[in-house]
């Protein structure tokens, strides 16, 4: 079968799964789900995951993976917060501030791309220690408070919309498409796909394992920068918690987007497939009323069942 | 030449993938103490016919019948129980058990209920010192060389006695003396009854192995024939290829020019004092038996190994290469002897494999160009006859043969000054030998110069300039064109080589 056949094949049958979920949920829900407020609810509920997935998909896509997002979201949201909060002793402008939150997230990405390949620590546990050490940075900074008095049009942002639609969503959309086309239709994406499959033979094709590598850890911790300014705007607040967890809905939209965790393969659309997916499950169980403890359980098994899907139809193709 | 019983038949057998029937209405009767030839182009069905029988991949339709008896469900375990064992073309034995477990794998011997290492050691050195190979059985198989792991792989074959044995490309691997070890195995097999079938792309090889040969092309049977009968390889061609092939290593004179590569005095841990230069229009040879530190000398001139001291110098200018990129930018390409693993994207598809270095061709302000992209793929693929169902298909898919055609287009595109090739028709089907032989003469038409390291001689002395002998790391001798002959070359090779010991590993 052609790859990008395949690819499309694999992103086909998640087009599918959502398809028979909304007609679904529609049916039992007498069309509640369906409604466009809960139609760009839940799209705005998914995008500041489907924005930390983004950043997932590269670090997986090398054949790593990336525990420090969710950290890096908080960080983010802390460094604005701190900077500009009427409250504190501070008060940057908004776009100054916005400029130094994500130098900061780009930093911890770049500090978790050196200890890989500089340090040849692996990636999982690099990025655990990164987590960490990061919520740390952001609880003692803000002694574990909530930071408020955030700019007006800092927090309107999450209320703004553009033809209907909120532009928490339109950040997201527009993140993807760009992300998509870089790897598609550029060397970054090409020398991503390539470190991914096969180190070696990138190296001996004269790309440069080290500051692609970096490259693309910048690109992830950049991307959850933007996922915790997103929150930002949502909470009205820097949180010191914000994005705890957030890296395990992140891997888990990759994972069902089609990525191998071996590397070498995955895709944004696939991804962002998998992000809506999560979100619909939730935002179904909810209108509902299953037990958000069921759902729980129902999104993990899930997780489970993509992987072995995937594994199912690579055997079979082989025998 | 009279054979027992039947051991194997095939009746009718077709397999499709989704891109090609891979194999036809495949029909095959095997008797014991026969040694049945298998040849046919890069991605004819070889590999693809021998995971059938054994069980690796489940037929469409047809008949397999084993031993008088029909095998409807089969597996890689059902097989094994019926005394089929299976040398492939890239699976090895298990890497991380010793030499000695994985030949009492799945029936050590047991002192009580503990494991007798003891009887176990000294039962499978015994063996090993009978077939003289010359390996300590305590090792695990990842610590030993390719050709090593892949000795022990088919040594089993022989301690298992099975009553069918497959060897797939076994020799692409092996060193001389290896491959003779290799013969007397088969000749022991055959002796005690058992079936062979022997998979090789070198064709004098399936000559003086094999009592029987047959042709598969397209996933179809052409025939099957008395090697006796046939009289020579050359008659074999036109039955795999469809065609004669009228001069294997033909080179045409080319004006030599200025000197395009100079390597002085380098060396690294595995070679000293090496002196190399390649001038435009030239094909420097370089020979040596394996072990001698070719490939590290020109992974190093590649810049993808470090080395301790020299210069290179290119086109006149000295040069530092430290990582591959700087060897690259300089005109100076590396195609690595060991495709697989250093050279595919295996999960990604062949305009990727392709293209992997080539980018800068089909990019317009850092933006891919897709149908450029394509076409320069398209070019490459039908200039080395690669079989592809599309371009947009994975590597993985791929025969082996065709994997490293497509390694080698990528080289080829890229087009670079100087391009070493390590070893580059091992592997590959005879047409496409004589293809990528005529593809040279193009190389050196446009000025270009080859490096070709190769460990079969006759293509070495049939298409070399000069031929540089290395030996135990060192240069032993360069030899002019007049006096190119195997047994000089051979004696150049072994020139470094001290003790007798060595040389018989070496061979
Ligand atoms: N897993 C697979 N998926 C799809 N196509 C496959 C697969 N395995 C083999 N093929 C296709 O089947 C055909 C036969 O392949 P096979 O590996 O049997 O060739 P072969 O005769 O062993 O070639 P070689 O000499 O190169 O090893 C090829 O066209 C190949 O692309
Ligand atoms: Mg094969």
């Amino acid at each position: 079968m052609k790859s990008n056949q395949r690819k499309a094949f694999a992103e086909r049958n998640l087009l599918i799964i959502l398809a028979v979920m909304a007609v679904y949920l529609t049916i039992a829900t007498k069309g509640n789900f369906s409604s466009w407020d809960n139609i760009t609810n839940l799209i705005r509920q998914s995008s500041i995951n489907g924005v930390v997935a983004i950043g997932m998909t590269l670090i997986i896509i090398t054949g790593g993976i990336d525990l420090s997002v969710g950290s890096i979201v908080g960080l983010s949201g802390m460094v604005y917060a701190l900077l500009t909060s009427n409250r504190g002793d501070i008060q940057m402008t908004s776009s100054l501030a916005i400029i130094l939150a994500l130098g900061a997230s780009a930093l911890i990405g770049l500090a978790n791309g050196v200890a890989v390949h500089k340090g040849k620590v692996p990636p999982f546990i690099a990025t655990l220690g990164m987590m960490t050490l990061v919520r740390g940075i952001v609880m003692y900074s803000s002694s574990g408070r909530m930071i408020s008095g955030l700019p007006m049009g800092f927090r309107e942002f999450s209320v703004a919309t553009m033809l209907g639609i909120p532009a928490l969503a339109w950040t997201w959309i527009f993140l993807a498409i760009f992300m998509a086309f870089v790897l598609k239709y550029t060397m970054y994406g090409r020398n991503l796909y390539a470190i991914g499959s096969n180190i070696e033979a990138a190296r001996l094709s004269g790309i440069n394992i080290g500051s692609n590598l970096y490259k693309f850890y910048v690109t992830a911790g950049l991307f959850s920068g933007i996922a915790g300014l997103m929150l930002g705007t949502r909470m009205a607040a820097g949180v010191p918690t914000g994005g705890q967890g957030y890296e395990l809905d992140a891997i888990a939209s990759v994972v069902i987007g089609g990525a191998s965790l071996s590397g070498g393969v995955g895709s944004i659309f696939g991804t962002a497939l998998g992000a809506l997916i999560i979100q619909t499950l939730r935002n179904g169980g909810n209108l509902l009323g299953v037990d958000p403890f069921i759902m729980q359980i129902i999104i993990g098994a899930i997780i489970i069942l993509a992987v072995f899907f995937d594994q199912y139809l690579k055997g079979r193709k082989a025998g | 030449m009279s054979f027992g019983k039947e051991i194997l038949r095939l009746d009718n057998i077709n397999k499709s993938f989704p891109a090609v029937k891979a194999l036809d209405q495949v029909n095959l009767s095997v008797r014991a103490g026969e040694v049945r030839g298998l040849v046919g182009e890069n991605g004819a069905g070889k590999s693809t016919l021998i995971k059938v029988v054994t069980g690796a991949y489940i037929k469409d339709s047809g008949k397999m019948i084993f031993e008088d008896k029909e095998v409807s469900r089969n597996s890689p375990i059902i097989s094994k129980e019926l005394g089929i064992y299976a040398v492939y073309q890239d699976v090895m034995v298990a890497q991380d058990l010793s030499v000695a477990e994985n030949f009492f794998l799945g029936n050590q011997p047991k002192k009580g209920p503990f494991i007798d290492w003891g009887k176990m050691h000294r039962e499978s050195k015994k063996f090993l010192e009978e077939i003289e190979v010359d390996i300590d059985v305590k090792r695990s198989i990842k610590e030993l060389s390719a050709a090593e792991g892949k000795m022990i792989t088919i040594a089993k074959a022989l301690w298992q006695n099975p009553k069918l044995v497959i060897f797939d490309e076994p020799t692409a691997v092996l060193t001389r003396n290896e491959t003779k070890i290799l013969f007397r195995i088969i000749k022991n097999l055959r002796g005690k009854g058992s079936a062979i079938i022997y998979i090789s792309h070198n064709l004098e090889e399936v000559f003086d192995t094999c009592d029987t040969v047959t042709v598969l092309k397209d996933g179809a049977v052409v025939g099957t024939y008395a090697t006796e009968e046939l009289g020579s390889v050359e008659k074999l061609i036109p039955l795999m290829v469809g065609r004669t092939i009228e001069e294997m290593y033909y080179k045409k004179e080319v004006a030599i020019g200025q000197e395009l590569l100079r390597v002085e005095n380098l060396s690294g841990s595995r070679f000293q004092n090496i002196t190399i230069n390649v001038k435009a229009g030239e094909i420097l040879g370089i020979f040596g038996l394996v072990g001698a530190g070719r490939t590290d000398i020109a992974r190093a001139i590649f810049g993808a190994d470090k080395f301790d001291k020299g210069k290179i110098i290119v086109n006149g200018k000295e040069i530092s290469i430290r990582k591959p990129k700087d060897s690259l930018k300089s005109g100076v390409g590396y195609l690595p002897e060991d495709r697989r693993n250093q050279g595919t994207f295996a999960q990604q598809d062949i305009e990727f494999n392709v293209n992997a270095i080539n980018l800068d061709k089909v990019m317009k302000a850092g933006i891919l160009n897709y149908k450029k992209a394509y076409e320069q793929t398209k070019e490459y693929v039908d200039k080395l006859s690669i079989k592809i169902g599309s371009v947009y298909q994975k590597v993985s898919d791929l025969s082996g043969g065709n994997q490293q055609k497509v390694v080698i287009a990528r080289w080829l595109c890229r087009n670079p000054d100087v391009l070493i090739f390590d070893e580059p028709t091992a592997g590959i089907d005879v047409g496409t030998k004589a293809e990528i032989y005529r593809l040279f003469n193009e190389i050196l038409n446009q000025g270009k110069g080859i490096i070709l390291i190769s460990s079969y001689l006759p293509e070495l002395i049939g298409l070399s300039d000069r031929i540089l002998v290395i030996s135990n790391g060192m240069v032993a001798g360069e030899v002019k064109k007049k006096d190119f002959s195997e047994e000089y070359l051979l004696t150049l090779a072994m020139k470094n080589i001290v003790s007798k010991e060595k040389i018989r590993e070496a061979v």
